[in-house]
C-alpha cells in the first residue's frame, strides 16, 4: 500500500496544502523535498528498495548500487509529484483501472505502472505523455501523439515485443476457441449529448488483448474477474431495482390503508351522527307528547315559570 | 319529592357518560401518538416525517361527499336541539296560560 511506504510524506506540496486534496495540483518548481530522504530510503534493505522501485515503474536490476537505486526512486517520486494529475487520471480512465477519486498522485502512478498494454488508441495526448514518463520514455509537452507512440514502442525492446506477439497469438487462439470476435467488441454506441466533448471513451478490451497484456493465465483471470464484476454489478442493480419496487409497493399500500382508514373513521362519525339524530327525533316526539299533547297535571308552583316572551294584550312581546 | 322523568334521565345520563368516555379515549389516543412521534430516535424521526408526508398527500376530494353529509347532519342535530327548546318554551307558555285562566 502506498500509505505504508517509507518517506511517503517527505515530498511536500504547496505549504498549507493537504496531501489528500487531489485537485490542488502543485507546480513542479514548488515541490519541496524532504530533509534527508536519501538517508531514510537508504536505511531500507535492498529487497524492499527493489520492490519500491518496481512499484514506481523502475527496473531495479538496472541500478548496481543501493545508492543509485535510492537516487532513482527519489527522482521518480519527484517526477510523479510534478506530473499533471488530470493527465494521470486520463490514463486511469482510459485503462479502466480501479482508482478512487481522491487517490494521491503516488497511488495513481503505481496503478499506471501496472498498465502493460501497447495499444494506445483512445488515450489523450497528455495521458500519453504521462504514460511515457512513467515508462521512462523521454517526452516533452509539445510532442505529438504519433511521436509519443513511436517512442513508447521503441522503448519496449525486442524481447518484450516478441513475448507480446507470442501472447497475442495465444490470445487470438483462445479468442477463436471461445468464439469471441473483435468486431463485436469494437462496436460502441455513440456518446450521449451530455458527455463532455473531450471525454475519453471507455476502452473495452478483448480477451486477446488481455492475454497479450498479462499472459495466458493472467488474461483469463482478468477476463473472469471482469465477467464476475459485471455479473455482480448487474445483480446488484437488479436487487436495487427490486428494493425500489418493493418500497414503492409499500408506499402505495400505506396510502391505500390511510385512505381506507380515513373513510372508515368518517363512516363511523356518520353512523354516530345518524344515531344521535334518530334519538333526537324520538326525544322530540316524546317531548311533544308529554309537554304539548298530554301535559301532566301538577300543583301550581309557588313561583310559576314565566316564558321568555309573554305577549301583552295588544300582541307586542315584552320581556319580563 | 321531585318527579323524575325516566326517559329524560336515561338520555341525559347516557349522553353525558358517552361524551365523557369518547372524549377521554380520544385524547388518550392522541396523547399516546404525540408522545411516540415526539421521540428523538432517528427512526422515530423518520416515521414522523413519513406520517407528515402522508398527511400532506391525503386528498380530501375523495372524502368531500361524506364530509358534507356529516356537516349537514350536524346542522340537523342543532336544529332538532333547538326544536326541543321551542317545545319546552311552548309548554311553559301553555302552562302559564292555564294558570292565568284558573286564576280568573
Amino acid at each position: 500500500m502506498p500509505g505504508s511506504l517509507p518517506n511517503s510524506t517527505e515530498l511536500k506540496m504547496l505549504p498549507g496544502t493537504a496531501p489528500m486534496e487531489p485537485h490542488d495540483v502543485a507546480p513542479a518548481e514548488e515541490v519541496v523535498a524532504g530533509v534527508t530522504p536519501e538517508r531514510q530510503l537508504s536505511e531500507l534493505p535492498r529487497d524492499e528498495l527493489s520492490h519500491l522501485a518496481e512499484e514506481y515503474g523502475l527496473d531495479s536490476t538496472a541500478y548496481k548500487t543501493r545508492q543509485q537505486l535510492v537516487i532513482a526512486i527519489h527522482e521518480r517520486r519527484q517526477m510523479i509529484a510534478s506530473m499533471d494529475r488530470e493527465a494521470m487520471l486520463d490514463v486511469i480512465r482510459w485503462s479502466r483501472r480501479p482508482v478512487t477519486a481522491n487517490a494521491t498522485k503516488e497511488q495513481i502512478a503505481q496503478e499506471i505502472t501496472r498498465i502493460r498494454t501497447m495499444r494506445f488508441s483512445g488515450l489523450s495526448q497528455r495521458g500519453l505523455l504521462a504514460l511515457a514518463k512513467m515508462r521512462g520514455v523521454p517526452a516533452s509537452e509539445d510532442d505529438p501523439v504519433p511521436l509519443l507512440i513511436r517512442r513508447l514502442k521503441r522503448k519496449e525492446g525486442v524481447f518484450h515485443k516478441l513475448n507480446r506477439k507470442r501472447r497475442a497469438m495465444i490470445g487470438s487462439l483462445v479468442a477463436k476457441v471461445i468464439g469471441e470476435t473483435e468486431s463485436a467488441a469494437d462496436y460502441q454506441f455513440l456518446p450521449g449529448e451530455t458527455a463532455a466533448p473531450d471525454a475519453v471513451p471507455p476502452r473495452t478490451s478483448t480477451i486477446k488483448e488481455d492475454i497479450e497484456e498479462s499472459g495466458l493465465i493472467g488474461g483469463i483471470t482478468n477476463r473472469l474477474k471482469k465477467s464476475a464484476d459485471a455479473y455482480v454489478n448487474e445483480k446488484l442493480d437488479e436487487i436495487e431495482a427490486r428494493i425500489d419496487r418493493k418500497l414503492d409497493e409499500i408506499d402505495r399500500r400505506l396510502a391505500e390503508w390511510r385512505d381506507k382508514e380515513v373513510a372508515n373513521r368518517i363512516l363511523i362519525l356518520k353512523i354516530t351522527l345518524w344515531a344521535s339524530l334518530v334519538v333526537l327525533v324520538i326525544s322530540l316526539i316524546y317531548s311533544y307528547i308529554t309537554v304539548i299533547l298530554f301535559p301532566r297535571p301538577s300543583a301550581p308552583p309557588p313561583n310559576p315559570v314565566v316564558p321568555h316572551h309573554v305577549h301583552t294584550d295588544n300582541g307586542s312581546p315584552t320581556n319580563k | 319529592m321531585p318527579r323524575i322523568d325516566l326517559f329524560n334521565l336515561f338520555r341525559y345520563a347516557l349522553g353525558t357518560i358517552v361524551t365523557i368516555y369518547a372524549t377521554v379515549v380520544t385524547f388518550q389516543s392522541l396523547w399516546g401518538w404525540y408522545v411516540w412521534l415526539a421521540g428523538s430516535d432517528k427512526y422515530i424521526s423518520l416515521v414522523r416525517r413519513y406520517v407528515i408526508l402522508h398527511a400532506l398527500r391525503l386528498r380530501f376530494r375523495a372524502f368531500w361527499g361524506d364530509v358534507i353529509i356529516c356537516l349537514l347532519l350536524c346542522v340537523a342535530f342543532v336544529i332538532l336541539w333547538y326544536a326541543h327548546h321551542l317545545i319546552y318554551d311552548l309548554g311553559d307558555r301553555v302552562a302559564h296560560a292555564r294558570q292565568l285562566t284558573q286564576q280568573h
